[in-house]
């Protein structure tokens, strides 16, 4: 059992960049107790403080991030004060969000055993150990593989075996789905369950609500750092759509997502044609492969399909940063060579910390024009709400915001066709809305954006057209200005949650 | 991957050797071919040495290690035995520092390459423990190598940016070029860092017991024989020492 | 506070060792022509002052540079530079160490100097490039004459060592102060300090 009483805690001010002094995650005045096997859905907006109680739970406050706390969590009775991280990992197991960050190891077996061999559990009991985990949460097919060969999906399995060889009686996720496709997710939700059944206690603060329906018997919403509502599963399911949009949520099923509102009618003849595309990594087989596709000029195009069909391969050929890629990019003037896309295209990387290089937004923005202008860098910053942060350091700022800052340096620099890949993985309902907003005003300002997503309800949002790849070949490529491609791109999404019910 | 300092994933080709051997073997071979002890009966020896990455690199079937030993290193030695004499003045300058610096090092680059492409991470961490080397050294090692891909990946997708942004060499920018790609590669690195340390910490890294460790070392035959000529190197370096004093 | 290295430290110095090596070696490349080797200890400390600059503001704790010296002599052993930067980092890092220590960990003028003092390491590199060289020449080449042998003492002279260990020390310095200056720039306003 875990009791929280009356904990305050809040970071300290230097340790957070510009941006987020005011509000930072700070928690006020919580007082909670979770029963043992019971499985608690942590909900709330971005910064509402859903990440900082799940360190509450697992030790990392007051062991690792330092502020003012006070109140007490209890640990089966114990203050966790009085505890070391050591003794509180034998007890709790922690999954993070970022999966790239969180493997200690290189190899997934070494991975499954880092656990136990902390504790010096002797060798045998150790091996023992993997094997067992790696039967109960099926991970077999993944053992002795180094980590890089890993998918988001996979990395993030092999993140909860870990914890899980520890044998903990609470697990604690914080945003465990934020970077995994539809399919991995509904693999991810199949991990879940058998944890479930295990009767572990299961805390896990999560925006994508929709993969454990059926999974959590309690929700806790917080809000402003206090919890603000604290639901039983029926209670939560039914609250009404528009209840859980003012509270910030996303939806709890996806096919109630069809009423959406749309972008405008962007599609007309105009279109980007791409043709005899041949790409295939240094000593790897052809990852990509397209005779002909067209997608629609000054619109935006969502590009969709599982995690390895080669979406981000596309995207890297299209804006000319892969040398060996065969193939014609043309519109309706001229053809496009490799030198001349880096110029033409401009894409908004997944981790939008590898493009921003300088020490103000400002700067950032005139890096990015041939000739530089300030009053005109200063517009830009305008219309995209940046203009009060224009001396501020960019990596200072928050993750939308960075993203703001990337979009307005691709507009500064005038280039034709932005991509954008993954811009929304680990958002909120209101963050997503306003990356929405942002690729509709690309959109509607004549330019091209292209985006790389597996986000539904933002494809909805701000997409007229769409490109289904699968391994390494367009699918299928059709215009959601109507119902029927808007039915058709739900379909897709829906099948993968489907299949995972028929193996249940 | 090429960008790993040592591998992430086993490798069964070839001689296979405990790491504590393949360590033992570039240590001798830096402290003799590296560290220039031509006398006497040494010449024949380090011949022997120089060859021991040659055979290793064949056995793992490193064709392309070992052609380009066998072209650098044979290459130097034909040079240095047929061509220097006949060079005068700058050339011969050049010729003399590039020869003697390629034929000293190449073997022990060459043995280091052998080692980090066929040792995994959690095998070398793994020596390292049974030689007895605290955990201070042995916890901040398994990160070291753990992060070097990551920091390279980050490396080249920072690198990527620049090229799409038109951000390049030239145009007397040269050190705000260098500035654009350290700064946002260590602040990634950085809070990639901040996250591994959590995500270690929560599983009970540093904890007052002592780790054990998993993974099987152990010495075979070949082991022996190699370590047997690591140590007839030392031998033979006492013995000519030894009748020149 | 707990003055024994915790998890979190030793951590901390496994990534910046490996920040700090990728750094280097990347800027050290164009040591790979064999010519400009001794250059290597000019560039080595002058861009390696911008991620130890990092590194120090998160030293709180003695212990931390040695390991990080003999971890960069460890990697140098493996890339085939020989062993001689094992006992130049272990013993470079410590006197790192204890000039830390001495100041309390928080004066950022003295960490200036600490570079410098640190990044003396590199002088490892060079070591069996010049302390053997005559055994090797002699041995390896008799009959050459002495025309050869001058043209080797005047590539490699007697007095080279030394000056390499000061051109690593003042780039140092200089690599310290850029540091500084980056850290001030970026890394403080972008809240990872």
């Amino acid at each position: 059992m875990i009791e929280c009483q009356d904990v305050s805690f809040s970071y300290p001010a230097s340790a957070l960049p510009d941006s987020e002094r005011q509000t930072g995650g700070a928690l006020k005045h919580i007082s909670c107790t979770i029963e043992d096997g019971s499985f608690v859905l942590l909900c709330g907006t971005s910064g509402c403080g859903k990440t900082t109680m799940t360190r509450l739970f697992n030790g990392l406050i007051p062991h690792y991030h330092e502020g003012t706390y006070t109140g007490s969590v209890y640990l089966d009775g114990k203050d966790t004060r009085d505890l070391s991280l050591f003794d509180i990992s034998l007890k709790v197991g922690s999954v993070f969000q970022n999966p790239r960050s969180q493997f200690f190891n290189v190899d997934t077996t070494s991975e499954l055993a880092f656990g136990p061999e902390n504790h010096g559990m002797a060798e045998d009991i150790v091996r023992e150990r993997v094997k067992r985990v790696a039967a109960q949460l099926k991970l077999e097919p993944l053992l002795d593989r180094s980590i890089f060969s890993l998918s988001g999906g996979e990395k993030q399995k092999i993140a909860c075996g870990s914890a899980a060889a520890i044998d903990p009686d609470v697990y604690v996720l914080d945003e465990p789905s934020s970077n995994l496709d539809t399919y991995a997710i509904a693999d991810f939700r199949q991990l879940l369950f058998a944890l479930k059944s295990q009767g572990k206690t299961i805390i896990i603060s999560e925006h994508r609500l929709y993969y454990l329906s059926g999974l959590f018997d309690r929700v806790l919403y917080l809000k402003d750092g206090e919890i603000e509502g604290d639901y039983t599963a029926e209670e939560f399911c039914r609250l009404s759509a528009k209840q859980r949009e003012e509270m910030g949520l996303r939806p709890l099923e996806l096919a109630g997502l069809s009423g959406v509102e749309g972008p405008p009618q962007r599609i007309n003849e105009a279109v980007w044609t791409i043709k005899n595309v041949s790409f295939a990594y240094k000593h790897e087989p052809e990852t990509l492969h397209i005779t002909e596709t067209t997608f629609p000029s000054g619109s935006a195009t969502a590009i969709i399909g599982h995690n390895g069909a080669g979406k981000s391969t596309f995207a890297r050929c299209l804006c000319g940063l892969e040398k060996h890629f065969k193939g014609t990019v043309q519109d309706r003037s001229k053809i496009y060579s490799r030198k001349e896309r880096l110029k033409l295209c401009y894409m908004v990387m997944q981790d939008v910390n590898h493009q921003l290089f300088t020490e103000s937004v400002l700067d950032e923005i005139l890096l990015s024009m041939g000739t530089e202008d300030k009053q005109r860098a200063r517009e830009i910053l305008k219309e995209m709400d940046l203009l009060p942060y224009e001396d501020c350091h960019p990596m200072g700022l928050s993750g939308g915001q960075k993203q703001r800052v990337a979009v307005a340096s691709a507009i500064a620099s005038e280039r034709p066709l932005i991509l954008f890949d993954e811009p929304t993985s680990g958002l909120d309902l209101f963050h997503m809305r306003q990356v929405a907003s942002v690729v509709n005003q690309v959109a509607d300002t004549g330019r091209t954006a292209l985006v790389v997503t597996h986000d539904p309800e933002f494809i909805l949002r701000c997409c007229n057209y769409v490109l289904h790849l699968e391994n390494g070949q367009i699918q299928e490529s059709y215009s959601i200005e109507n119902n029927d491609g808007r039915n058709r791109l739900l379909k897709f999404f829906l099948n993968d949650m489907e299949k995972e019910v028929s193996t249940e | 991957m090429s960008r790993e300092l040592l591998a992430s994933q086993k490798n069964n080709s070839g001689i296979l050797l405990d790491p504590r051997t393949k360590l033992a073997v570039l240590i001798t071979i830096a402290v003799f071919i590296l560290g220039g002890s031509y006398e006497g009966v040494m010449q024949y020896y380090i011949i022997a040495l120089a060859a021991i990455p040659l055979l290793l690199l064949l056995a793992a079937r490193k064709w392309k290690g070992a052609v380009l030993y066998i072209l650098i290193f044979g290459g130097s030695l034909c040079l240095e035995m047929f061509g220097l004499s006949r060079l005068t003045g700058v050339a011969n300058y050049i010729a003399v520092a590039v020869v003697g610096i390629l034929l000293r090092f190449t073997p022990s680059v060459v043995m280091g390459y052998f080692v980090v492409t066929t040792t995994t991470v959690s095998e070398f961490v793994a020596a390292m423990e049974r030689l007895h080397l605290p955990q201070q050294i042995t916890i901040p090692m398994s990160v070291m190598f753990r992060f070097f891909p990551t920091v390279a990946e980050e490396w080249s997708a920072i690198g990527d940016a620049m090229r799409m942004r038109g951000v390049r060499f030239g145009g007397g920018k040269a050190s705000a070029i260098l500035e654009y790609r350290i700064v946002p590669m260590m602040i990634c690195s950085v809070k990639i860092g901040e996250e591994l340390s959590q995500a270690a910490l929560t599983r009970g890294l540093g904890g007052p017991v002592k780790r054990t460790n998993i993974c099987k070392l152990g010495f075979h035959v070949q082991d022996v024989i190699f370590l047997l000529i690591c140590l007839g190197a030392f031998a033979a370096q006492i013995y000519v020492l030894a009748a020149r004093g | 506070m707990n003055n024994k290295l915790q998890g979190k430290d030793l951590i901390n110095i496994g990534i910046f060792t490996a920040i700090y090596f990728i750094v280097i070696f990347a800027a050290a490349s164009i040591g790979f022509i064999p010519i400009f080797i001794p250059l290597i200890s000019v560039i080595v400390p002058l861009v390696g002052g911008i991620p130890m600059m990092l590194f120090f503001s998160k030293i709180k704790k003695f212990g931390m540079l040695t390991i990080c010296g003999v971890l960069l002599g460890i990697i140098m052993l493996l890339t085939g530079m020989g062993w001689w930067c094992i006992p130049t980092g272990l013993i470079f890092g410590l006197i790192s160490d204890f000039m830390m220590k001495a100041c309390d960990y928080k004066n950022a003028k003295r960490e200036v100097l600490i570079h410098g003092v640190f990044s003396m390491w590199v002088i490892g590199a060079f070591i069996p490039i010049v302390v053997t060289r005559d055994a090797y020449y002699q041995n390896l080449l008799p009959g050459y004459g002495q025309e050869y042998a001058d043209t080797l003492m005047a590539y490699m002279p007697d007095w080279i060592l030394p000056v390499l260990l000061i051109a690593a020390f003042v780039s140092g310095l200089v690599g310290g102060l850029i540091g500084r200056k980056i850290f001030k720039k970026h890394f403080e306003r972008a809240g990872i300090v």
